[in-house]
């Protein structure tokens, strides 16, 4: 499954998932976006996974911010537009899956 | 804390023949090190492109971005650099490319925005004089009247922060759309108008030769910022760059790491 959001004044988010057993089994975050260190993207991957497949914005928002190693930097991508991405690619929130 | 300027460095110029794609990602990932380390100087670096690339950036979906048949069809070679950003198209003689490999502290404490404004500033000014109104356009793009021209990425590492950035030259729009997977949508809001066979803001704007703009560049640093001398690639450097570019950018569990 698969989403993508443009964080506004920022970059295009996308987001490819499995969900399996109501949770999200697998999860690729990607895009045009900048992190440092580049390890952030795993992290982030890292926090999604096993989340419930039908959980509000702010529960993947928080898991993601929850997540990031300290000290990291985001330009271009924010935990919520992650979240809101997620949200698409399960297909709870407006802009249908690609 | 005090940040210093571009005054303050002795930069150095490379400007090599034509390298591969693989030996350009590697170059920027070897020489960052050497910066950081202290074993070189602050650099600035122009490309030139041995063959026809797509560059990814570290964060994209190489399945998203990039449609791997019609590169392989128009032999063009598809690698992921070590920074982030968006994916660029180019064909030899097409792009003007270049790295500058600077010192942290011209960027500690600056946000983002403001780091890549510092860092385009001088090629802002060598674009005005050459009669090309530009501006840096956040996030990390130059934008002229007729849209984007040049899109710019950064990776901080250690003691040093580099700063690169590809700029249209004369872009063969049609095939870019072949090979890359770019919505018109995005297109359009990049300002480039869809139904363009070329995009070459510069060579229309300027009239000159890839070759002279990029003197001008040259000439623009070295009276704005003081120094570039000509300087070359030590062995190691190459040697080192030439090891990556062989197990690390040609090698496609790098290529795929985000499939």
């Amino acid at each position: 499954m698969h989403g993508e959001y443009k964080v506004p004044g920022g970059k295009l988010v996308v987001v490819d998932l499995e969900v399996a057993g109501g949770t999200i089994a697998a999860v690729q975050v990607s895009g045009d976006f900048f992190l440092e260190p580049d390890s952030a993207l795993d992290a982030i991957n890292a926090a999604l996974r096993g989340l419930p497949a039908d959980a509000g914005e702010q529960v993947y928002a928080d898991a993601v911010l929850a997540g990031l190693p300290a000290g990291s930097q985001l330009f271009g991508i924010t935990p919520e537009g992650v979240a809101i991405a997620v949200r698409r690619a399960l297909g709870l929130a407006a802009g249908a899956p690609a | 804390m005090t940040r210093s300027t571009f005054r303050d460095h002795a930069w150095q110029l490379v400007h090599e023949p034509p390298q591969s794609p693989a030996l350009h990602m590697a170059l920027d990932d070897a020489l960052l090190d050497e910066v950081s380390a202290g074993r070189r100087g602050p650099t600035l670096r122009i490309w030139e492109w041995a063959s026809p690339a797509v560059v990814i950036g570290r964060f994209q979906s190489l399945r998203n971005e990039v449609d791997m048949e019609a590169a392989r069809r128009h032999g063009i070679e598809v690698v992921r650099r070590i920074s982030g950003g968006g994916a660029m198209f180019i064909e030899p003689g097409n792009t003007i490319t270049w790295s500058v490999f600077a010192p942290i502290d011209m960027v500690e404490g600056l946000g983002f925005e403001q780091a890549y404004a510092l860092m385009d500033e001088w090629v802002l000014q060598a674009l005005g004089e050459l009669g090309v109104q530009a501006w840096y356009q956040p996030l990390n793009d130059i934008a002229s009247p007729a849209g984007k021209i040049a899109g710019a990425a950064q990776a901080r590492r250690g003691r040093a922060v580099l700063h690169h950035v590809t700029m249209a030259y004369d872009i063969d729009a049609a095939k870019m759309l072949e090979v890359l997977r770019i919505g018109r949508e995005k297109l359009c809001d990049k300002g480039t108008p869809s139904a363009a066979k070329r995009v070459d803001p510069l060579r229309s704007q300027t009239g000159l030769a890839r070759e002279a703009i990029i003197a001008a560049f040259v000439d623009t640093f070295r009276r704005r910022h003081g120094g570039l001398a000509a300087d070359t690639l030590r062995a190691h450097e190459l040697a080192r760059a030439q090891a990556l570019a062989l197990e690390k950018f040609s090698n496609p569990q790098w290529t795929a790491l985000v499939p």
